[in-house]
């Protein structure tokens, strides 16, 4: 085993307060990385930094599964989907292999799994997903400087204190969002990586909607309100036995909802910046939709036993929703928003709040039809819900 | 002056939430950079406490529900476990400095290359296409294990996730942009023990990842000219080491932090260190260690053919060197800077051996 030098021996006599001159790792073979990466030439002659006289040994040259791929940039520049040619195209419907292998590339045989729960397309694949991704780079934005906070003018009390209660859910609800994809996304194995590349711009695009809201909620005299009920996020956490439900929860329900909330107050903002905010989480929200159908309609397209379970799931979480509907919170700070104070939203808030559900009921309904999810009649549906899947929507 | 009301149809309303509120007359301001994350660290909503106790996922500052459920199921509730003092600054350039791998990258100035070269370029592309994204994954599973009272932290970690992504996806667009395609696979990040993977506590992850993994790279990316055969290649490393500047700092002033407010923990870091050190050295997500299909690949492209390659690999140990030395420095900003005086670490003993 090598010695530290003279020198540093000294020094280690005179002050070793926190850290013990210990044999480092680079001598010490019983605590030295792993060694996978370098062949076995190198293996045990990693550990100087001098040059090596011996050559290359090269054994790595000319393995490859496919050469000669020449993909050019288009107009919208080099796009990750454009990839999709020969071999690094073929998308197999399972994906056993548990390390980082790209798709495509010579697998390395006797690697350690890394341990992913997610291993078949059928439980997350989006046709789309490609093109979301670079669609979420393309249309990025930063809440500090983009959002023009000079516009924030002072409002009626009631005013702001429902503005606030609205953006605490609505940060809750990103909040939401980050934990369910961050915590899903490390699971899914990498043979699907285009899903994997969008699912991190969704769960960045969540931080900038759980920061935004909240300095709108800081900027303008109020504050934080109080926190949401909670039984529809409850519902998106626990769902952890497969994604695909996790979706349906996380978009079919929550992102539904979310954007046509977003859709109302884009329409009853107060100033500039509110309307930047709203529109452009909607705009961000909107590529989350686009996956979460995309994704279910190719689950249930390959599953025949997918439209029964989602058809269940959805059901409990009718019951669910009706849970935090019951809280007066977000509905009544809607109403006040859309009447433009208390005064305003017994009357016209509360009629545009009824009108809103209205919109998001069928909305979602009219998703589940066209993914072929059976759905309860709206009369046999829990009350409020009952009520709004039967209302008529204004065009 | 009165007016009748018609209050049919009126509906009524409750208004008992608006009483639960947070700290109220919050009035946050601009500053030259936007209204940043910063900017809305005042009163008590920029108060971080040192443990948290939020297992329901409110925003922090927020009225609690008492009867709201315990959903958090957070791993890790103690600041000094994640927390670190930049984490707003690094959060703001991130989002200032994304970029599009699709657009960004000048990918028609690549044009056909040697073939030995091709194959040394397409080899370290697969390299890092295979092993960016462990930098995805592992930071967004703590990131969903993390209590959302140290969402400043959790928000850089997100711009990670974000930007490993494009991190992956660049080189793979580089390995299929010039007559080349994906080679072999390194299984460098495989899930074995002492792995970024498998860490079960967030500063030994941090050490892995951060400061020994993203370290080595962001020194090669930063010698990326030297490695570039176009301006294609050359805009990629300098892109990438800009978004690898901000992950190294992430652990570099978490374990600044973590120091200062938990010096208990030393002793147990400087171990990590050792281990991180080995890792450098041996070539464990080092792709500048010698020999093997990546430091191969480096000395061709570095020395600008298979027949120059000992003279790539000179290059390459002068590269080390410089890993070596960036390392030191931010072990030594990171306060742990006492184990290159008393000979625990042999970093810099190697290093004058090869100078
Ligand atoms: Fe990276
Ligand atoms: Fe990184």
């Amino acid at each position: 085993m090598a010695k530290s030098s003279k020198a540093s021996k000294a020094k280690t006599a005179k002050k070793a307060p926190a850290a013990s001159a210990k044999p480092s790792a680079a001598s010490d073979p019983a605590i030295a990385a792993t060694p996978t990466l370098v062949s076995s030439q190198a293996q045990g002659k990693a550990d100087s930094g001098q040059p090596e006289k011996q050559g290359p040994v090269l054994d790595w040259m000319n393995k490859t599964r496919q050469w000669g791929v020449r993909v050019k940039p288009g107009k919208a520049g080099l796009r990750l989907g454009d990839l999709n040619v020969g071999i690094y195209g073929e998308i197999p419907m399972q994906w056993s292999d548990q390390s980082r292998n790209p798709r495509g590339a010579v697998p390395r045989k006797g690697m350690p799994p890394v341990g992913y729960a997610v291993r078949e397309k059928v439980g997350m694949w989006a046709d789309s997903a490609a093109d979301l991704y670079e669609e979420a780079i393309q249309r990025r934005w930063a809440p500090a400087t983009d959002v023009p906070w000079n516009t924030v003018e002072k409002l009626p009390s009631d005013i702001e204190r429902a503005i606030c209660q609205v953006c605490t859910e609505l940060s809750q609800f990103a909040n939401v969002e980050i934990e369910t994809i961050a915590g899903w996304q490390h699971q899914m194995v990498y043979g699907y990586h285009e899903v994997k590349q969008y699912l991190a711009t969704a769960s960045f695009d969540a931080a900038r909607h759980y920061e935004c809201f909240r300095k709108r909620a800081l900027v303008n005299g109020g504050g934080l309100g109080v926190e949401g009920p909670g039984q529809v996020n409850r519902m998106i956490l626990e769902s952890s036995g497969g994604w695909s439900a996790t979706v349906a929860y996380l978009v079919l329900v929550r992102a539904v909802f979310t954007m046509t909330i977003l859709k109302y107050l884009a329409r009853h903002a107060y100033n500039d910046a509110e309307r930047f905010i709203y529109e452009h989480v909607l705009q961000d929200k909107a590529r989350l939709l686009t996956y979460g159908l995309d994704h279910l309609h190719f689950a249930v397209a390959h599953d025949d036993e997918q439209p029964a379970v989602l058809a269940t799931v959805l059901a409990i979480g009718d019951r669910v929703l009706t849970r935090d509907l019951r809280d007066p919170a977000l509905r009544e700070a809607l109403a006040i928003i859309f009447g433009r104070g208390i005064r305003g939203a017994r009357r016209q808030g509360m009629e545009m709040y009824e009108e809103m559900m209205a919109d998001f009921m069928q909305t979602h309904l009219g998703y589940c039809r066209w993914l072929g999810i059976a759905r309860a009649p709206a009369e046999a549906m829990p009350p409020p819900l009952n009520r709004h899947a039967g209302a008529s929507v204004a065009a | 002056m009165s007016e009748a009301v018609d209050t049919s149809g009126e509906h009524e309303l409750d208004l008992s939430w608006m009483d639960q509120k947070g700290p109220w007359d919050t009035k946050a301001e601009e500053s030259r950079y936007g209204l940043t994350l910063a900017d809305i660290q005042i009163g008590e909503y920029g108060e971080t406490p040192d443990v948290s106790d939020n297992l329901t996922g409110r925003p922090r500052g927020s009225a609690p529900r008492p009867g709201s459920y315990r959903i958090g199921n957070y791993a890790v509730r103690t600041k000094n476990e994640i927390w670190l003092d930049n984490a707003s600054f690094l959060y703001e350039e991130a989002l200032q400095r994304q970029w599009s791998s699709a657009t960004d990258v000048p990918w028609h100035t690549i044009e056909p290359l040697p073939d030995d070269i091709e194959q040394a370029e397409c080899q370290l592309a697969t390299f890092f296409t295979e092993v960016e994204f462990v930098a995805g994954d592992v930071p967004a599973r703590w990131v969903s294990e993390t209590t959302p009272d140290f969402f400043e932290a959790r928000q850089v970690l997100l711009a990670q996730v974000m930007d490993e992504s494009r991190h992956m996806d660049v080189f793979r667009k580089r390995a299929m942009a010039n007559g080349g395609g994906l080679m072999q696979a390194t299984g460098a990040t495989s899930g074995f023990v002492g792995s970024i993977d498998l860490s079960r506590d967030f500063t030994e992850m941090s050490s892995r990842l951060h400061l020994s993994g993203e370290g080595a790279v962001l020194t090669m990316f930063r010698m990326g000219e030297l490695m570039a055969q176009n301006e294609a290649e050359k805009a990629m490393y300098r892109l990438c080491a800009q978004d690898e500047a901000r992950h190294v700092a992430f652990g570099v002033m978490h374990m600044r932090y973590m120091s200062a407010a938990a010096p208990e923990r030393r002793e147990e870091i400087h171990c990590y260190l050792d281990e991180a050190e080995g890792q450098i050295v041996s070539g464990v997500g080092n792709p500048a260690a010698r020999g093997g299909p990546v430091g191969e690949s480096l000395a061709i492209l570095l020395g600008g053919g298979k027949d120059k390659f000992d003279e790539g690999m000179n290059m390459l140990t002068a590269i080390r060197r410089r890993q070596f030395r960036e390392y030191k420095k931010r072990i030594v900003s990171a306060g742990f800077g006492e184990r290159f005086e008393n000979g625990r670490s042999r970093l810099m003993e190697m290093f004058e051996e090869a100078a």
